[in-house]
């Protein structure tokens, strides 16, 4: 019952998808779109770790960014067909994390913030430094197939297509941790991220659970970076830069992390107000910072909690009123 | 060629013992993991660059640290203080929405492009030591970071503040149910911590440039040295800085290719054998 209805939503809004398409006017502004749909989907993968741990990541870039060079080093040296690139890079980014997330996530949470913080740096000047195949500071292309699991490249990077792609992708990934979050899974991490001393008393293991969480919301990550990827067909170390992770993560706060749908509202809500902002965008960093603290200070629940609040009180408030009007009518 | 990398190495642990002393005194008492730190460290040195080419360098060094100190009262009493119950991670977040804000602040007043500040007169001549020569101004940074090592040591040891300021960094409640003024305190500790910001931010002008990006690279080296120093231990903020200034300096002559990466990796060593930090002792 419950999960017909969790497939109906999703199946509306990809069918919104496609109207988005049909309204649309340009193809740069579905650009844009594209653009922020992609950040969205990235932006779920930050506000899970943080919805489902507690933990905030400053250094998601790393695989953001990091699944573009995985890919490019895949491909460039051909090693297999881009058919299996990307899924076998994606599991291995899911292992890495998962191994990473086992040694991390035991760091007290203020610290963790800082950990990730450091280990996305890293790989940044890594990056930036190594030279060889990568390409140092100025990038690598990526050389993507002329057909890619037997479409070809020019259908698929129409700008309609592309954005049907990731548009459909986001509404899968959120569906699937919708469903995840529904089952035992969900309960057990809620559990330990209230409170992981009680959660362990309890019998459950904690560290195994959180190491996953960080891994999904990693894998998450990293299918947004890909899709991005794809998009430009060019690695840039900027990509990894902990910038990157930072935009990401005023997404998250802005939209509200506690549901899978803040992130995305604010993803969408950043793009907007950067495009609406235009000319003066050279200060739009001071301005997000600016929303971020009226949000945390007077909404920490951010845009989707305020909706909701605010939705709940005028139905409350409805409901108050038609109840008096209906004493009144009997008092009559 | 080794001596020069060693002093290097020591010039870049007493920059990142300033910085870092004031994050730890900050963190220590407030619980606050402040990322504006390097914003306050990037006005401190464009303040610094602006009195001093009007005026001169020795008294940038007292203004800057002084604009700072304030700044970072009123970051207090407006900030933390109004924010004491929330969530430490909201509070974390106010801070980062301060950094975004000062960047783009910095960029407004002075612009996108690079700065540098010069070496005072008093200090434009080197020093032979052990067969290489070296400048005095590096050798007058290291001694202003021991100097701040141990002033701020000495200070928290012997002082009735400090002794106020240790106890509350324990336990804020009960400190301040025997009269102790733990508003007043933290104000102070903040100004301070901020102070220190401003002259790092300063003292480094000369050796490292100024631009909008600065306030990022040391601020990460800072989050390094007081996470491996344990957070809110003062000296083991100390020694994590020497060790960090040594492998960056070090590293860079002797294994230019991962220079960059040995501090993280130190940093998840030492995380991984101890998730406090090498002298902390809380979480």
């Amino acid at each position: 019952m419950k999960y017909t209805q969790s497939l109906l939503v999703a199946l509306v809004a990809m069918f919104g998808g496609w109207l988005i398409v049909l309204v649309t006017p340009s193809a740069s502004l579905l650009g844009v779109f594209t653009q922020a749909v992609i950040y969205a989907m990235f932006a779920l993968g930050v506000g899970f770790l943080l919805k489902q741990n507690g933990l905030v990541s400053f250094g998601h870039a790393l695989y953001f960014g990091g699944v573009g060079y995985a890919v490019g080093v895949v491909l460039t040296l051909d090693m297999m067909p881009a058919e299996w690139a990307i899924p076998a890079v994606l599991l291995a980014i899911g292992a890495a994390a998962f191994a990473v997330g086992l040694v991390i996530v035991r760091v007290p949470g203020i610290a963790f913030g800082m950990l990730t913080l450091a280990i996305g740096q890293m790989f940044y000047l890594l990056a930036t430094r190594a030279r060889g195949i990568t390409g140092g500071s100025d990038g690598m292309g990526v050389p993507w197939p002329t057909t890619l699991y037997g479409f070809p490249e020019k259908a698929l990077r129409q700008p309609e297509t592309l954005f049907m792609i990731t548009w459909v992708a986001l509404v899968l990934v959120a569906l699937l941790l919708h469903l995840l979050l529904k089952m035992r899974f969900g309960a057990v991490t809620e559990a330990i991220r209230d409170n992981e001393e009680r959660a362990r008393f309890i019998g459950i293991r904690t560290t195994v659970p959180r190491a996953a969480v960080y891994a999904i919301s990693a894998v998450v990550s990293a299918i947004a970076g890909l899709l991005s990827n794809y998009n430009s067909a060019f690695a840039s170390p900027e990509s990894l830069h902990w910038s990157v992770s930072a935009i990401t993560l005023l997404m998250v706060i802005v939209g509200g992390f506690q549901t899978l749908a803040g992130p995305i509202v604010g993803a969408i809500v950043y793009f907007l107000v950067s495009d609406i902002l235009g000319d003066y965008a050279t200060y739009s960093m001071a301005i997000f910072g600016a929303a971020l603290i009226a949000v945390i200070v007077f909404s920490p629940h951010g845009i989707t909690g305020a909706v909701t609040s605010f939705v709940k009180r005028r139905r409350k408030g409805a409901a108050s009123l038609s109840a008096g009007a209906t004493r009144e009518r009997e008092a009559t | 060629m080794l001596t020069i990398s060693l002093m290097n190495g020591l010039v870049y642990g007493a920059l990142l013992i300033i910085m870092s002393s004031g994050l730890a005194l900050i963190y220590g008492l407030r619980r606050v993991v402040n990322f504006a730190h390097g914003a306050l460290y990037m006005l401190g040195a464009y303040i610094g660059y602006t009195v001093a080419i009007h005026s001169s360098f020795w008294l940038a060094l007292l203004v800057a640290p002084g604009v700072m100190f304030v700044v970072g009262i009123l970051l207090d009493r407006y900030g933390f203080r109004l924010l004491q119950d929330r969530e430490p991670l909201n509070v974390m977040l106010v801070t980062f929405g301060l950094l975004l804000i000062l960047e783009d602040l910095v960029v407004f007043i002075w612009g996108k492009g690079n700065h540098s500040l010069f070496t005072p007169e008093l200090l434009r001549f080197s020093i032979p030591l052990f067969g290489s020569d070296l400048p005095a101004y590096r050798l007058a940074v290291m001694l202003v970071g021991l100097g701040v090592a141990l002033g701020l040591t000495l200070w928290l040891r012997y002082s009735r503040v400090g002794l106020f300021v240790r106890a509350s960094s324990t336990d804020p409640l009960t400190t301040s149910m025997q009269g102790v003024n733990t508003d007043r305190l933290s104000a102070i500790i903040v100004g301070l911590g901020s102070a220190l910001a401003g002259l790092a931010g300063v003292i480094a002008g000369p050796f490292l440039s100024l631009s909008p990006h600065m306030s990022s690279d040391v601020l990460i080296d800072s989050f390094v040295v007081v996470v491996i120093g344990g957070l809110g231990s003062l000296a083991g903020a100390f020694i994590a800085a020497l060790l960090l200034g040594m492998m960056h300096a070090v590293g860079a002559v002797y294994l230019p290719e991962v220079s960059v990466l040995l501090p993280f990796m130190f940093m998840i060593a030492v995380l991984i054998w101890k998730p406090t930090g090498l002298l902390g002792s809380r979480t």
